[in-house]
């Protein structure tokens, strides 16, 4: 019992992937196609699949009135993440010490989100989680919660967030060991939880349930010490051979028949509610479990996904706050999904190797930076300087153009703020200089670091408000030097596509009719049979990487996950590539190696880290390839590649991202003709774009590139 | 009863904030906007006038005027029918661009493309004369020696821009009936129905048809 195969593992990932198949019914197709890679990665153990699909079973269709209220994104989290604690148990090491700390201090930020948004009491809540989170009870009033709550949003975050747990595991507690030694902080934070988990670990490696019901933890539990916690563990260990027994047979029922389903899953979470009588919520959800209304039911599910903004946002705080270095994989696996509003602009600068993950080495950085802009400025509008006309006047004019249906964007002083950024950036790197197109990309960096200088309340007016009227000067510059910095570690990614004649762009052109004519072969046919060429629409998603296509807070959301895809990681890891690319960057930034420090300074801690990361990736990707594909770094893990990847990982993104936008339209575009095509795809109808919309088109793209990447590599290049 | 319809592929060329995509605009949806962002790679549109019995579809590909994107144009005007070059009459740098396309425009693309010069922003000129930097004269010389149509205009307020495509319309020999039956669509017979007729009868309607 206490060493598991590691097929179990992938049993439970099987079993998330139904729940989420049940769950979503408007993406079916999606899921499918999920699951067509996923029963790649995990074919080894169909049998143990198999048999834990009476489970999956039960918790699909023990519908979120019931006491299976905790929602299945949840427990897809808490099987993967008990699977690090039994891997790191079977290793037989102090790290399993340190993976239970970390169990419990998600599942102990999840209790608290849970039974507040039960109550319904946000301030409540908030209160409580100040102590551990401190911007969470402020988030939670800006924060729209609507944002995630269509259940294709959660969706979208399950696939993804699932495959990269999986990945994860295979490492996860060489991570974990790291934080044990090095970042005593978090764990005294948490001390109370780890307490009671450093005594009763072996419960909870032999009981996986033990970690999902972890969920139902009342908020009392984190504050008294743990002994509830440790009383529940053992009782949990006596029971848990039965009650999995129990939960098998309860599925069969509860598929029966679809009014027995809340009945059932009652008494399937019956076990529970007489172990944990305090658990006001569900005892509640229990009593009212047999007529739930529609409306109820549509409550409590917009419940449980103010939960899981809830836990997102608690989430990220615990990987910002209270660590002396952050860890930017999980960081970046987090932010996949989107970054709330408050936490965006530090996270953004933390993605693109701006800020250092090193927290005590960001204010001197950021001193750094921001004066060498400011001294930039001053030698540019000296004497000294004589000023690249054509280029002053090609920004110039384009500024006023620039985002012309956003307030934000006529304001005197953004127009001059951007110019600087713009003309500095285009004379210090004279082999692009300024193109069309980087006067766009500029923006959402802008728009994003302000928000920086707005109280929370405000973060939404952002557009409509002249930054004259709160930024001081000193603020103005700091903002311009953020923006300035940030947008060239962006373009540095793909330099390619501004240089004369734009060889980046006309590759990703040609991958993506590569793409298309191997996805969607009619649509293909059509463009040919209509002389329809690609690079006759798909040249301006290229340049301007889609930001014409979407209105600009879709935009900003799109760049979560973008930034969060191109990885300095990986471009450290490979440091002889990355050297010469950045020895071409010194020519015009004469600072360089300042700016790399958040990129190599993970590598020293790597000792832990980063030589084990690229091992497990390199193990993946020679073992379970399609797994090992759908990472956000695999593409980093095979030789030949490396070059690809050092080039940028965001080019190659963006165009499964743009096969995705096209092949969306694909069954109306094949009934237009030539002038039908063009304009459609000039004037896509994406005004009405929600968070969503762009979430589920980025899986999409997600799931084509895991399908097809490894196929690329043959006619991608 | 449908008239014959005659399909123009026209390019506009010129340097960048020109007004390029709003002389388009204004002829397309008889629209204006004072900052229309910039055009990446080309934008497509189209509009049917009516020239004496036929009807005309232009189809406009309107190019992006930055420098860098130029390498693109040659994939536009390749078989274009005519072409604007378009200039800003307050800016001569423009003008010196405009000649450049010019001359570009009569050694790469169709022979017989019919090319007109097209200054805009004549509605600055007309407030202030102070701000005009293009001698109207100096562009009807270069339209003369290079045997352009020329036309100065303004798309803010639509000032002579349908005079431009209703030049050009009347200057393309127009498709007779039977031509109607080999379909419409850029790449059919673009260039044999150009190179049907000599430029020299280009000024008669559907008369100047082969038959």
């Amino acid at each position: 019992m206490g060493v598991r195969s590691p097929t179990k593992d992938a049993g439970y990932s099987t079993r998330e992937t139904k729940e989420r198949e049940s769950h979503s019914s408007s993406t079916t197709s999606l899921v499918t196609s999920l699951m067509k890679s996923w029963r790649i990665s995990s074919s080894s153990s169909s049998s143990s699949a198999a048999a834990r699909v009476d489970y999956s079973t039960q918790s699909l269709s023990g519908n979120p009135t019931t006491g299976t209220y905790s929602e299945i994104r949840h427990s897809a989290s808490a099987s993967s993440s008990h699977a690090n604690s039994k891997r790191s148990l079977t290793h037989n090491d102090n790290a399993s010490n340190s993976s239970l700390a970390k169990n419990s201090s998600e599942y102990g930020a999840y209790t608290l989100s849970r039974s507040s948004s039960a109550d319904g009491n946000f301030d409540a809540m908030a209160k409580q989680q100040n102590s551990t989170a401190r911007s969470a009870s402020s988030t939670s009033n800006t924060f729209s919660p609507l944002r995630y709550t269509s259940p294709s949003g959660g969706q979208i975050e399950s696939p993804r967030a699932s495959l990269l747990r999986q990945k994860h595991n295979k490492h996860s507690h060489h991570n974990q060991q790291y934080y044990q030694h090095n970042n005593s902080s978090a764990i005294s934070e948490l001390s109370s939880t780890k307490k009671s988990s450093d005594k009763y670990f072996e419960d909870l490696d032999e009981d996986w349930s033990a970690v999902i019901d972890n969920y139902n933890m009342p908020i009392p539990m984190l504050t008294n010490g743990g002994n509830a916690h440790s009383a529940r563990y053992s009782e949990r260990h006596s029971h848990s051979q039965t009650r999995d027994a129990q939960r098998n047979s309860l599925s069969r029922t509860t598929t029966a028949s679809s009014i027995g389903t809340t009945g059932a899953s009652g008494s399937g979470s019956q076990g529970q509610s007489t172990q944990y009588p305090q658990l006001p919520n569900l005892n509640i959800a229990e009593a009212l479990g047999v007529d739930k209304s529609q409306e109820e039911i549509d409550n409590e599910r917009e419940v449980q996904e103010l939960n899981s903004i809830m836990q997102r946002i608690t989430k990220f705080d615990s990987i910002l706050q209270g660590r002396h270095i952050i860890n930017l994989q999980e960081l970046r696996q987090l932010s996949w999904n989107g970054i709330p509003k408050p936490h965006r602009p530090i996270v953004w600068k933390l993605l693109i190797g701006y800020l250092p993950a090193n927290t005590k080495r960001q204010e001197s950085l950021l001193k750094r930076k921001r004066q060498e802009y400011c001294e930039s400025l001053k030698h540019t509008f000296s004497d000294e300087h004589s000023r690249d006309i054509p280029t002053w006047h090609q920004i110039e004019i384009d500024i006023p153009r620039t985002n012309p249906h956003i307030p934000l964007y006529q304001f005197k002083s953004v127009h001059e703020s951007l110019q600087r950024i713009l003309y500095i950036w285009a004379i210090r790197h004279p082999a692009s200089g300024y193109v069309q197109g980087i006067n766009d990309l500029v923006t959402p960096f802008f728009q994003t670091f302000l928000t920086e200088y707005l109280p929370q309340s405000k973060i939404d007016s952002v557009e409509v408000t002249d930054p004259d009227t709160y930024l001081t000067k000193e603020q103005k510059t700091n903002l311009e030097a953020d923006t300035f910095w940030c947008l060239t570690k962006f373009l540095e990614q793909i330099t390619d596509n501004y240089i004369h004649g734009q060889p980046g762009i006309l590759k990703q052109v040609k991958n993506l009719s590569q793409l298309v004519k191997r996805i969607d072969i009619d649509l293909y046919n059509h463009f040919e049979k209509e002389h329809v060429e690609f690079i006759q629409f798909a040249f301006r998603w290229m340049n301007c990487l889609l930001m014409r296509e979407f209105q600009m807070d879709t935009v900003i959301r799109m760049w979560d996950t973008y930034l969060a895809e191109t990885s300095p990681e990986t471009t450290s890891s490979f440091s002889s590539s990355n050297a010469l690319n950045m020895s071409n960057d010194t020519l015009m930034s004469p600072h360089t190696p300042i700016s790399r420090k958040p990129a190599t300074f993970s590598t020293p801690m790597g000792d832990q880290t980063s030589p084990a990361s690229t091992a497990s990736r390199s193990n993946l990707s020679a073992n379970t390839a399609p797994q090992a594909v759908a990472s956000p770094g695999g593409a980093s893990s095979s030789d030949d590649t490396s070059k690809r990847v050092t080039h940028s990982s965001l080019n190659e993104f963006h165009v499964f991202v743009c096969a995705a936008f096209l092949i969306k339209w694909s069954d109306v575009l094949c009934d237009m003709d030539f002038q039908g095509i063009i304009t459609f795809l000039q004037n896509p109808p994406t005004k009405d774009w929600t968070e969503t919309d762009i979430e589920m088109l980025l899986s999409e793209a997600y799931i084509w590139q895991s399908l097809y990447k490894d196929a690329t590599s043959h006619w991608l290049k | 009863m449908s008239k014959p319809v005659t399909s123009i592929k026209l390019v506009l060329l010129g340097e960048a904030a020109v007004g390029k995509s709003s002389i388009v605009l204004r002829f397309v949806s008889d629209d204006f906007s004072e900052n229309k962002e910039p055009t990446i790679g080309a934008a497509f549109l189209t509009q049917r006038v009516n020239i004496n019995d036929h009807t005309v579809k232009f189809e406009i590909w309107d190019t992006a005027g930055q420098e860098r994107f130029a390498s693109l144009a040659p994939m536009y005007y390749r078989n274009a029918q005519a072409a604007l070059v378009v200039y800003d009459v307050t800016k001569p740098q423009s003008f010196i661009k405009a000649r450049h396309w010019v001359k570009e425009l009569h050694e790469q693309a169709s022979k017989n493309i019919i090319i007109a010069l097209v200054g805009n922003k004549v509605d600055i000129v007309d407030e202030n004369e102070e701000e005009r930097k293009v001698a109207r004269e100096e562009a009807e010389k270069l339209a003369e020696e290079e045997g352009l149509l020329f036309f100065e205009t303004s798309a803010k307020t639509g000032a002579n821009i349908n005079e431009v495509f209703m030049g050009i319309g009347e200057k393309i020999p127009l498709k007779g009936p039977e031509e109607e039956a080999q379909g419409s669509g850029l790449n059919v017979t673009d260039d044999q129905r150009v190179n049907l007729d000599s430029p020299g009868n280009a000024d008669g309607p559907a008369g100047a048809c082969s038959c």
